[in-house]
Protein backbone atom coordinates (compact mmCIF):
# COMPACT_ATOMS: atom_id res chain seq x y z
CA UNK A 1 0.00 0.00 0.00
CA UNK A 2 1.35 3.48 -0.83
CA UNK A 3 1.03 6.52 0.97
CA UNK A 4 0.21 9.95 -0.30
CA UNK A 5 2.95 12.14 0.12
CA UNK A 6 2.68 16.04 -1.37
CA UNK A 7 5.87 18.44 -2.15
CA UNK A 8 3.00 20.87 -0.76
CA UNK A 9 2.36 22.41 3.15
CA UNK A 10 -0.07 24.47 1.16
CA UNK A 11 -0.65 25.03 -2.18
CA UNK A 12 -3.27 27.80 -1.64
CA UNK A 13 -0.48 30.11 -1.15
CA UNK A 14 -0.15 29.81 -5.12
CA UNK A 15 -3.62 30.49 -6.25
CA UNK A 16 -4.61 33.26 -7.56
CA UNK A 17 -6.94 34.89 -5.10
CA UNK A 18 -4.07 34.60 -2.37
CA UNK A 19 -3.06 37.85 -1.18
CA UNK A 20 0.04 37.49 0.23
CA UNK A 21 1.36 39.12 3.19
CA UNK A 22 4.78 40.49 2.01
CA UNK A 23 5.36 41.81 -1.56
CA UNK A 24 8.53 41.53 -2.54
CA UNK A 25 9.88 44.82 -4.37
CA UNK A 26 6.09 46.57 -4.31
CA UNK A 27 7.14 47.72 -0.70
CA UNK A 28 7.29 51.29 -2.02
CA UNK A 29 4.46 51.54 -4.41
CA UNK A 30 2.37 50.31 -1.29
CA UNK A 31 3.39 53.07 0.96
CA UNK A 32 2.76 55.57 -1.96
CA UNK A 33 -0.84 53.80 -1.75
CA UNK A 34 -1.14 54.23 2.04
CA UNK A 35 -0.22 57.76 1.65
CA UNK A 36 -2.60 58.61 -0.85
CA UNK A 37 -5.19 57.03 1.23
CA UNK A 38 -4.13 58.56 4.35
CA UNK A 39 -6.87 61.15 4.95
CA UNK A 40 -9.47 58.01 5.12
CA UNK A 41 -8.08 56.99 8.55
CA UNK A 42 -7.73 60.70 9.37
CA UNK A 43 -11.18 62.32 8.29
CA UNK A 44 -12.62 60.32 5.94
CA UNK A 45 -15.79 62.60 5.52
CA UNK A 46 -13.74 65.40 4.25
CA UNK A 47 -11.99 64.22 1.60
CA UNK A 48 -11.82 62.18 -1.60
CA UNK A 49 -8.76 60.18 -3.55
CA UNK A 50 -8.72 59.17 -7.24
CA UNK A 51 -5.72 56.89 -7.89
CA UNK A 52 -4.75 54.71 -11.30
CA UNK A 53 -2.51 52.20 -10.77
CA UNK A 54 -0.94 50.54 -14.14
CA UNK A 55 1.36 47.89 -15.57
CA UNK A 56 1.79 45.45 -17.78
CA UNK A 57 0.32 41.25 -17.14
CA UNK A 58 1.35 39.87 -13.91
CA UNK A 59 3.58 43.32 -12.22
CA UNK A 60 0.88 42.72 -9.32
CA UNK A 61 -1.61 45.79 -9.72
CA UNK A 62 -4.25 43.26 -7.84
CA UNK A 63 -2.31 41.96 -5.42
CA UNK A 64 -0.84 45.51 -4.51
CA UNK A 65 -4.37 47.34 -4.48
CA UNK A 66 -5.82 43.80 -2.25
CA UNK A 67 -3.36 43.79 0.07
CA UNK A 68 -4.07 47.66 0.60
CA UNK A 69 -7.51 47.12 1.38
CA UNK A 70 -6.79 44.51 3.62
CA UNK A 71 -4.36 46.77 5.44
CA UNK A 72 -6.02 49.71 5.02
CA UNK A 73 -9.84 48.30 6.70
CA UNK A 74 -7.69 46.63 9.59
CA UNK A 75 -6.37 49.23 10.45
CA UNK A 76 -9.07 51.09 10.45
CA UNK A 77 -11.11 48.90 12.63
CA UNK A 78 -8.59 49.27 15.09
CA UNK A 79 -8.87 53.05 15.32
CA UNK A 80 -13.09 52.63 14.63
CA UNK A 81 -13.42 54.33 11.44
CA UNK A 82 -15.67 53.04 9.06
CA UNK A 83 -14.17 52.09 6.37
CA UNK A 84 -14.80 49.26 3.17
CA UNK A 85 -12.61 48.17 0.36
CA UNK A 86 -14.68 46.99 -2.47
CA UNK A 87 -12.61 45.41 -5.19
CA UNK A 88 -14.13 44.67 -7.87
CA UNK A 89 -13.00 43.35 -11.93
CA UNK A 90 -15.10 45.20 -14.07
CA UNK A 91 -14.26 42.66 -16.50
CA UNK A 92 -16.20 39.81 -14.75
CA UNK A 93 -19.05 42.37 -14.83
CA UNK A 94 -19.14 42.91 -18.79
CA UNK A 95 -17.67 46.65 -17.53
CA UNK A 96 -21.32 47.44 -16.78
CA UNK A 97 -21.55 50.40 -14.12
CA UNK A 98 -25.00 48.78 -12.84
CA UNK A 99 -23.55 45.61 -12.20
CA UNK A 100 -20.42 47.01 -10.34
CA UNK A 101 -22.53 49.17 -8.55
CA UNK A 102 -24.68 46.30 -7.51
CA UNK A 103 -21.83 44.56 -6.11
CA UNK A 104 -20.75 47.23 -4.48
CA UNK A 105 -24.46 47.92 -2.97
CA UNK A 106 -24.53 44.06 -2.32
CA UNK A 107 -21.45 44.54 0.39
CA UNK A 108 -24.28 46.49 3.11
CA UNK A 109 -27.40 44.99 1.45
CA UNK A 110 -26.68 41.18 0.13
CA UNK A 111 -30.57 40.86 -1.13
CA UNK A 112 -31.27 44.23 -2.69
CA UNK A 113 -33.12 43.80 -5.64
CA UNK A 114 -31.70 42.87 -8.74
CA UNK A 115 -33.92 44.78 -10.95
CA UNK A 116 -35.88 47.83 -11.23
CA UNK A 117 -33.81 50.91 -11.12
CA UNK A 118 -31.44 52.72 -13.56
CA UNK A 119 -27.62 52.74 -12.43
CA UNK A 120 -27.68 56.47 -12.32
CA UNK A 121 -30.42 55.70 -9.58
CA UNK A 122 -28.32 52.48 -7.79
CA UNK A 123 -25.38 55.21 -7.38
CA UNK A 124 -27.85 57.46 -5.12
CA UNK A 125 -29.08 54.22 -3.63
CA UNK A 126 -25.24 53.32 -2.59
CA UNK A 127 -24.45 57.12 -1.66
CA UNK A 128 -27.79 57.06 0.69
CA UNK A 129 -26.43 53.48 2.20
CA UNK A 130 -22.84 55.36 2.79
CA UNK A 131 -24.53 58.05 4.85
CA UNK A 132 -26.68 56.03 6.74
CA UNK A 133 -24.13 53.90 7.67
CA UNK A 134 -21.59 57.24 8.02
CA UNK A 135 -19.25 55.05 6.08
CA UNK A 136 -16.72 55.85 3.72
CA UNK A 137 -15.60 53.21 0.67
CA UNK A 138 -12.72 52.95 -1.07
CA UNK A 139 -13.88 51.05 -4.38
CA UNK A 140 -11.37 49.43 -7.13
CA UNK A 141 -12.09 49.12 -10.40
CA UNK A 142 -9.69 46.73 -11.54
CA UNK A 143 -9.25 45.67 -15.67
CA UNK A 144 -11.22 49.52 -15.78
CA UNK A 145 -10.18 48.86 -19.65
CA UNK A 146 -13.63 46.70 -19.82
CA UNK A 147 -16.08 49.81 -18.35
CA UNK A 148 -14.17 52.62 -20.38
CA UNK A 149 -14.88 49.91 -23.45
CA UNK A 150 -18.32 48.96 -21.98
CA UNK A 151 -20.18 52.30 -20.88
CA UNK A 152 -17.91 55.08 -22.09
CA UNK A 153 -17.48 58.56 -20.74
CA UNK A 154 -20.68 59.01 -19.10
CA UNK A 155 -20.28 56.49 -16.93
CA UNK A 156 -16.91 57.42 -15.73
CA UNK A 157 -17.94 60.49 -15.66
CA UNK A 158 -21.07 59.81 -12.67
CA UNK A 159 -18.18 57.95 -10.50
CA UNK A 160 -15.42 60.18 -10.54
CA UNK A 161 -17.23 63.61 -10.39
CA UNK A 162 -19.79 62.45 -7.59
CA UNK A 163 -17.61 64.57 -5.03
CA UNK A 164 -18.75 67.86 -7.12
CA UNK A 165 -22.24 66.76 -6.93
CA UNK A 166 -22.65 66.55 -3.32
CA UNK A 167 -20.44 69.61 -2.14
CA UNK A 168 -22.19 70.54 1.53
CA UNK A 169 -22.50 66.52 2.14
CA UNK A 170 -20.17 63.98 3.57
CA UNK A 171 -17.17 62.75 1.03
CA UNK A 172 -18.23 58.59 1.25
CA UNK A 173 -16.61 56.96 -2.11
CA UNK A 174 -12.92 57.36 -3.35
CA UNK A 175 -11.69 55.40 -6.47
CA UNK A 176 -8.41 53.30 -7.32
CA UNK A 177 -8.54 52.62 -11.32
CA UNK A 178 -6.71 49.12 -12.50
CA UNK A 179 -5.45 49.61 -16.03
CA UNK A 180 -2.71 48.10 -18.17
CA UNK A 181 -2.03 51.04 -20.09
CA UNK A 182 -2.96 54.85 -19.44
CA UNK A 183 -3.88 55.61 -23.03
CA UNK A 184 -6.91 53.55 -21.68
CA UNK A 185 -8.75 57.01 -20.75
CA UNK A 186 -7.47 58.77 -23.23
CA UNK A 187 -10.97 58.26 -24.60
CA UNK A 188 -12.51 60.04 -22.12
CA UNK A 189 -13.25 63.64 -22.41
CA UNK A 190 -10.76 65.97 -20.88
CA UNK A 191 -12.80 67.01 -17.78
CA UNK A 192 -13.12 63.05 -16.76
CA UNK A 193 -9.32 62.53 -17.81
CA UNK A 194 -8.60 65.50 -15.46
CA UNK A 195 -10.38 64.41 -12.47
CA UNK A 196 -8.79 60.82 -12.41
CA UNK A 197 -5.09 61.52 -13.84
CA UNK A 198 -3.67 63.06 -10.88
CA UNK A 199 -2.40 60.06 -8.95
CA UNK A 200 -0.98 57.18 -11.22
CA UNK A 201 1.38 54.63 -9.98
CA UNK A 202 2.95 53.00 -12.51
CA UNK A 203 4.14 49.29 -11.95
CA UNK A 204 7.60 48.45 -14.10
CA UNK A 205 7.75 44.86 -15.40
CA UNK A 206 9.61 42.78 -13.19
CA UNK A 207 13.69 41.68 -13.27
CA UNK A 208 14.32 38.44 -13.99
CA UNK A 209 16.15 38.70 -9.92
CA UNK A 210 12.85 39.85 -8.23
CA UNK A 211 11.20 37.51 -10.01
CA UNK A 212 12.91 34.59 -8.46
CA UNK A 213 12.75 36.39 -4.91
CA UNK A 214 8.87 37.01 -5.61
CA UNK A 215 8.71 32.67 -6.35
CA UNK A 216 10.91 32.17 -3.45
CA UNK A 217 8.99 33.80 -1.20
CA UNK A 218 5.30 31.95 -2.46
CA UNK A 219 7.84 28.91 -2.30
CA UNK A 220 8.45 28.71 1.12
CA UNK A 221 4.51 29.41 1.85
CA UNK A 222 3.76 26.69 -0.38
CA UNK A 223 6.63 23.50 -0.73
CA UNK A 224 7.74 21.79 2.26
CA UNK A 225 11.41 22.78 3.12
CA UNK A 226 14.05 22.35 1.05
CA UNK A 227 11.46 20.95 -1.66
CA UNK A 228 11.80 23.63 -4.80
CA UNK A 229 15.42 23.66 -5.35
CA UNK A 230 17.30 27.49 -6.51
CA UNK A 231 17.69 26.46 -9.79
CA UNK A 232 14.19 25.36 -10.23
CA UNK A 233 13.38 28.54 -8.90
CA UNK A 234 15.70 30.74 -11.55
CA UNK A 235 14.43 28.53 -14.58
CA UNK A 236 10.76 29.15 -13.59
CA UNK A 237 12.15 32.91 -13.18
CA UNK A 238 13.50 32.63 -16.53
CA UNK A 239 10.05 31.50 -18.11
CA UNK A 240 8.25 33.95 -16.20
CA UNK A 241 10.83 36.79 -17.55
CA UNK A 242 10.13 35.49 -21.00
CA UNK A 243 6.45 35.68 -20.69
CA UNK A 244 7.01 39.71 -19.85
CA UNK A 245 7.91 39.42 -16.54
CA UNK A 246 4.72 38.23 -15.45
CA UNK A 247 4.92 37.16 -12.16
CA UNK A 248 1.50 35.76 -11.78
CA UNK A 249 2.54 33.09 -14.78
CA UNK A 250 5.44 32.38 -12.63
CA UNK A 251 3.77 31.50 -9.88
CA UNK A 252 1.03 29.33 -11.51
CA UNK A 253 4.09 27.31 -13.25
CA UNK A 254 5.94 27.11 -9.85
CA UNK A 255 1.97 25.25 -8.52
CA UNK A 256 1.78 22.96 -11.83
CA UNK A 257 5.71 21.68 -11.37
CA UNK A 258 4.71 20.86 -7.69
CA UNK A 259 1.69 18.88 -9.18
CA UNK A 260 4.05 17.59 -11.82
CA UNK A 261 6.42 16.34 -8.94
CA UNK A 262 3.71 14.97 -6.56
CA UNK A 263 2.61 13.04 -9.74
CA UNK A 264 6.49 11.74 -10.92
CA UNK A 265 6.68 11.25 -6.66
CA UNK A 266 10.27 13.06 -6.88
CA UNK A 267 11.76 14.62 -4.08
CA UNK A 268 12.07 17.88 -5.04
CA UNK A 269 10.13 19.79 -7.86
CA UNK A 270 13.27 19.23 -10.66
CA UNK A 271 13.68 20.98 -13.77
CA UNK A 272 12.01 18.34 -16.09
CA UNK A 273 8.88 18.98 -13.67
CA UNK A 274 9.47 22.65 -14.72
CA UNK A 275 9.60 21.83 -18.68
CA UNK A 276 6.16 19.73 -18.01
CA UNK A 277 4.83 22.46 -16.69
CA UNK A 278 5.41 24.57 -19.23
CA UNK A 279 4.79 22.23 -21.98
CA UNK A 280 1.12 22.31 -20.24
CA UNK A 281 0.75 25.61 -20.29
CA UNK A 282 1.79 26.63 -23.63
CA UNK A 283 2.32 24.73 -27.06
CA UNK A 284 6.44 24.63 -26.37
CA UNK A 285 6.79 22.35 -29.16
CA UNK A 286 5.54 21.01 -32.43
CA UNK A 287 6.62 18.73 -34.22
CA UNK A 288 6.95 20.08 -37.60
CA UNK A 289 9.96 22.38 -36.15
CA UNK A 290 11.58 19.19 -34.94
CA UNK A 291 11.26 17.39 -38.09
CA UNK A 292 12.76 20.51 -40.59
CA UNK A 293 16.26 20.12 -38.65
CA UNK A 294 18.79 18.52 -39.74
CA UNK A 295 20.21 15.43 -39.02
CA UNK A 296 22.97 16.30 -37.20
CA UNK A 297 20.97 19.33 -35.20
CA UNK A 298 18.41 16.04 -34.20
CA UNK A 299 21.54 14.13 -32.81
CA UNK A 300 22.97 16.99 -30.87
CA UNK A 301 19.50 17.98 -29.69
CA UNK A 302 18.99 13.86 -28.54
CA UNK A 303 22.24 14.25 -26.85
CA UNK A 304 20.88 17.00 -24.01
CA UNK A 305 17.60 15.57 -24.16
CA UNK A 306 19.09 12.10 -22.24
CA UNK A 307 21.49 14.48 -20.08
CA UNK A 308 18.52 16.42 -18.85
CA UNK A 309 16.33 13.04 -18.58
CA UNK A 310 18.98 11.42 -16.54
CA UNK A 311 20.47 14.71 -14.91
CA UNK A 312 18.37 16.80 -12.56
CA UNK A 313 19.66 19.52 -13.07
CA UNK A 314 18.60 22.91 -15.26
CA UNK A 315 21.58 23.57 -16.82
CA UNK A 316 24.44 21.89 -18.36
CA UNK A 317 27.69 23.28 -20.53
CA UNK A 318 27.85 22.74 -23.76
CA UNK A 319 31.30 20.73 -23.66
CA UNK A 320 29.32 18.25 -21.39
CA UNK A 321 26.69 18.50 -24.24
CA UNK A 322 29.19 18.18 -26.93
CA UNK A 323 30.72 14.95 -25.44
CA UNK A 324 27.00 13.35 -25.00
CA UNK A 325 26.06 14.54 -29.25
CA UNK A 326 29.54 12.89 -29.39
CA UNK A 327 28.56 9.28 -28.10
CA UNK A 328 25.07 9.81 -29.99
CA UNK A 329 26.67 10.40 -33.21
CA UNK A 330 28.67 6.67 -32.53
CA UNK A 331 25.19 5.43 -32.24
CA UNK A 332 23.97 6.51 -35.21
CA UNK A 333 27.19 5.97 -37.18
CA UNK A 334 27.87 9.81 -38.10
CA UNK A 335 30.79 12.06 -37.69
CA UNK A 336 30.45 14.80 -35.07
CA UNK A 337 30.34 18.02 -36.88
CA UNK A 338 32.65 20.63 -35.62
CA UNK A 339 32.78 23.04 -32.62
CA UNK A 340 32.09 26.05 -34.59
CA UNK A 341 29.04 24.54 -36.54
CA UNK A 342 27.98 22.77 -33.16
CA UNK A 343 27.46 26.52 -32.61
CA UNK A 344 25.66 27.90 -35.13
CA UNK A 345 23.48 24.76 -34.52
CA UNK A 346 22.86 25.98 -31.02
CA UNK A 347 22.21 29.45 -31.78
CA UNK A 348 19.40 28.16 -34.29
CA UNK A 349 17.97 26.20 -31.59
CA UNK A 350 18.15 28.83 -29.41
CA UNK A 351 16.19 31.03 -31.65
CA UNK A 352 13.39 28.53 -32.38
CA UNK A 353 13.16 28.51 -28.66
CA UNK A 354 13.66 24.97 -28.01
CA UNK A 355 17.53 25.45 -26.22
CA UNK A 356 18.29 28.06 -23.96
CA UNK A 357 22.49 28.97 -24.15
CA UNK A 358 23.87 31.67 -22.01
CA UNK A 359 27.64 32.60 -21.58
CA UNK A 360 28.93 32.83 -18.25
CA UNK A 361 32.15 33.54 -16.51
CA UNK A 362 33.92 31.25 -15.02
CA UNK A 363 36.56 32.39 -12.50
CA UNK A 364 40.04 32.30 -14.25
CA UNK A 365 39.50 30.08 -16.85
CA UNK A 366 37.67 32.39 -18.78
CA UNK A 367 34.09 31.88 -20.22
CA UNK A 368 31.91 28.58 -20.91
CA UNK A 369 28.36 28.08 -22.12
CA UNK A 370 25.43 27.34 -20.65
CA UNK A 371 23.06 25.16 -22.13
CA UNK A 372 19.31 24.35 -20.82
CA UNK A 373 15.77 22.89 -21.99
CA UNK A 374 13.88 25.81 -20.91
CA UNK A 375 10.26 24.64 -22.03
CA UNK A 376 10.33 21.24 -23.39
CA UNK A 377 10.01 18.03 -21.81
CA UNK A 378 13.53 16.05 -21.98
CA UNK A 379 11.14 12.68 -21.94
CA UNK A 380 8.85 13.93 -24.59
CA UNK A 381 11.94 15.72 -26.46
CA UNK A 382 13.41 12.26 -26.66
CA UNK A 383 10.76 10.85 -27.47
CA UNK A 384 9.64 12.52 -30.61
CA UNK A 385 13.71 12.75 -31.41
CA UNK A 386 14.07 9.07 -31.59
CA UNK A 387 10.48 8.58 -33.34
CA UNK A 388 12.11 11.18 -36.38
CA UNK A 389 15.07 9.48 -36.48
CA UNK A 390 13.57 6.03 -36.94
CA UNK A 391 11.88 6.86 -39.60
CA UNK A 392 14.89 8.64 -41.10
CA UNK A 393 16.94 5.46 -40.75
CA UNK A 394 14.64 3.46 -42.81
CA UNK B 1 -53.54 42.69 18.29
CA UNK B 2 -53.44 39.51 19.86
CA UNK B 3 -50.74 37.01 20.09
CA UNK B 4 -53.63 34.53 17.82
CA UNK B 5 -54.29 37.32 14.97
CA UNK B 6 -50.23 37.03 14.09
CA UNK B 7 -49.97 33.44 14.62
CA UNK B 8 -53.08 32.32 12.68
CA UNK B 9 -52.47 33.91 9.51
CA UNK B 10 -49.88 31.28 7.88
CA UNK B 11 -48.71 34.01 5.51
CA UNK B 12 -47.85 36.39 8.44
CA UNK B 13 -45.86 33.48 10.19
CA UNK B 14 -44.06 32.91 6.63
CA UNK B 15 -43.01 35.98 5.79
CA UNK B 16 -41.36 36.18 9.49
CA UNK B 17 -39.49 33.36 9.03
CA UNK B 18 -38.51 34.31 5.94
CA UNK B 19 -37.18 37.81 6.99
CA UNK B 20 -35.57 35.60 9.75
CA UNK B 21 -33.80 33.84 7.28
CA UNK B 22 -33.01 36.30 4.82
CA UNK B 23 -32.23 39.34 6.57
CA UNK B 24 -34.18 41.94 4.65
CA UNK B 25 -35.97 41.60 1.43
CA UNK B 26 -38.23 43.53 -0.90
CA UNK B 27 -41.92 43.11 -1.45
CA UNK B 28 -41.69 42.01 -5.11
CA UNK B 29 -39.25 39.35 -3.81
CA UNK B 30 -41.35 38.52 -0.36
CA UNK B 31 -44.25 38.21 -2.47
CA UNK B 32 -42.39 35.73 -5.33
CA UNK B 33 -41.39 33.70 -2.12
CA UNK B 34 -44.35 33.18 -0.44
CA UNK B 35 -46.26 32.71 -3.82
CA UNK B 36 -48.81 35.09 -3.59
CA UNK B 37 -49.53 38.17 -5.60
CA UNK B 38 -48.19 41.75 -4.66
CA UNK B 39 -51.22 43.24 -2.60
CA UNK B 40 -51.67 39.99 -0.89
CA UNK B 41 -48.38 40.57 0.64
CA UNK B 42 -48.23 44.17 0.86
CA UNK B 43 -51.47 43.79 2.97
CA UNK B 44 -49.83 41.43 5.45
CA UNK B 45 -46.48 43.36 5.66
CA UNK B 46 -48.49 46.56 6.56
CA UNK B 47 -49.92 44.75 9.50
CA UNK B 48 -46.43 43.29 10.65
CA UNK B 49 -45.05 47.11 10.31
CA UNK B 50 -48.12 48.51 12.34
CA UNK B 51 -47.40 45.78 15.16
CA UNK B 52 -43.98 47.01 15.13
CA UNK B 53 -42.71 43.41 14.47
CA UNK B 54 -41.10 44.96 10.90
CA UNK B 55 -39.51 47.63 9.94
CA UNK B 56 -39.17 49.21 6.24
CA UNK B 57 -36.45 51.41 4.64
CA UNK B 58 -36.91 53.36 1.21
CA UNK B 59 -33.56 53.51 -1.12
CA UNK B 60 -35.31 55.42 -3.84
CA UNK B 61 -38.27 53.09 -5.28
CA UNK B 62 -36.91 50.34 -3.20
CA UNK B 63 -38.36 49.23 -0.43
CA UNK B 64 -36.51 46.71 1.92
CA UNK B 65 -38.64 45.56 4.67
CA UNK B 66 -36.59 43.69 7.96
CA UNK B 67 -37.26 41.93 11.27
CA UNK B 68 -37.55 44.89 13.89
CA UNK B 69 -34.48 44.22 16.17
CA UNK B 70 -35.27 46.58 18.55
CA UNK B 71 -38.96 45.13 19.35
CA UNK B 72 -39.68 42.68 21.93
CA UNK B 73 -42.19 40.84 20.29
CA UNK B 74 -40.01 40.53 17.59
CA UNK B 75 -37.09 39.13 19.66
CA UNK B 76 -40.02 36.13 21.05
CA UNK B 77 -40.57 35.89 17.24
CA UNK B 78 -37.34 34.75 16.65
CA UNK B 79 -36.38 32.98 19.37
CA UNK B 80 -39.61 30.95 18.74
CA UNK B 81 -38.52 30.31 15.43
CA UNK B 82 -35.00 29.46 16.43
CA UNK B 83 -35.96 27.04 19.07
CA UNK B 84 -38.81 25.21 16.65
CA UNK B 85 -36.30 24.65 13.87
CA UNK B 86 -33.73 23.38 16.16
CA UNK B 87 -36.33 21.45 17.87
CA UNK B 88 -37.02 19.73 14.13
CA UNK B 89 -33.69 19.04 13.17
CA UNK B 90 -33.11 16.81 16.35
CA UNK B 91 -36.32 14.90 15.54
CA UNK B 92 -35.37 14.07 12.28
CA UNK B 93 -31.66 13.45 12.75
CA UNK B 94 -32.78 11.20 15.69
CA UNK B 95 -32.49 6.88 15.05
Amino acid sequence: MSYYRSLFKDETKLDINYIPYALPHRESELRLLKEFFSFALQSPEKMTQRVIITGDVGTGKTALSQRFGAEITHEAAKRSVNLYYVHVNCREYRGSLFLILQHAVSVFHPNFPKRGYSAEELLGMLMQMLDEEKAHIILTLDEFESLVENEGNEAVYKITRLPETRPDKPQRLSLICIMRELKVIERLDASTRSSLQSNIIGLQKYSKKQLVDILATRADLAFKPSAVPEDTLEMIAENAFSENGNARFGIELLWRAGKYANADEQYTVTAECVRKAVSSIVPAMRRSDLESLSLNEKLFLLGVARIFKQNKNASVTLAEAERTYAIVCEEFNTSPVSHTQLWKYLRGLTGSGILKAEVIATGTRGRSTIVSLPRIPASELEKELDNLLENEKT
Amino acid sequence: MELEDIFSSRLRMKTLKLLDKMHELNVSEIAHRLGVNYGVATKHLKVLEEEGIIQHKMFGRICLYRLNENSLKTKAIQNLIDVWEHANKQKTAAP
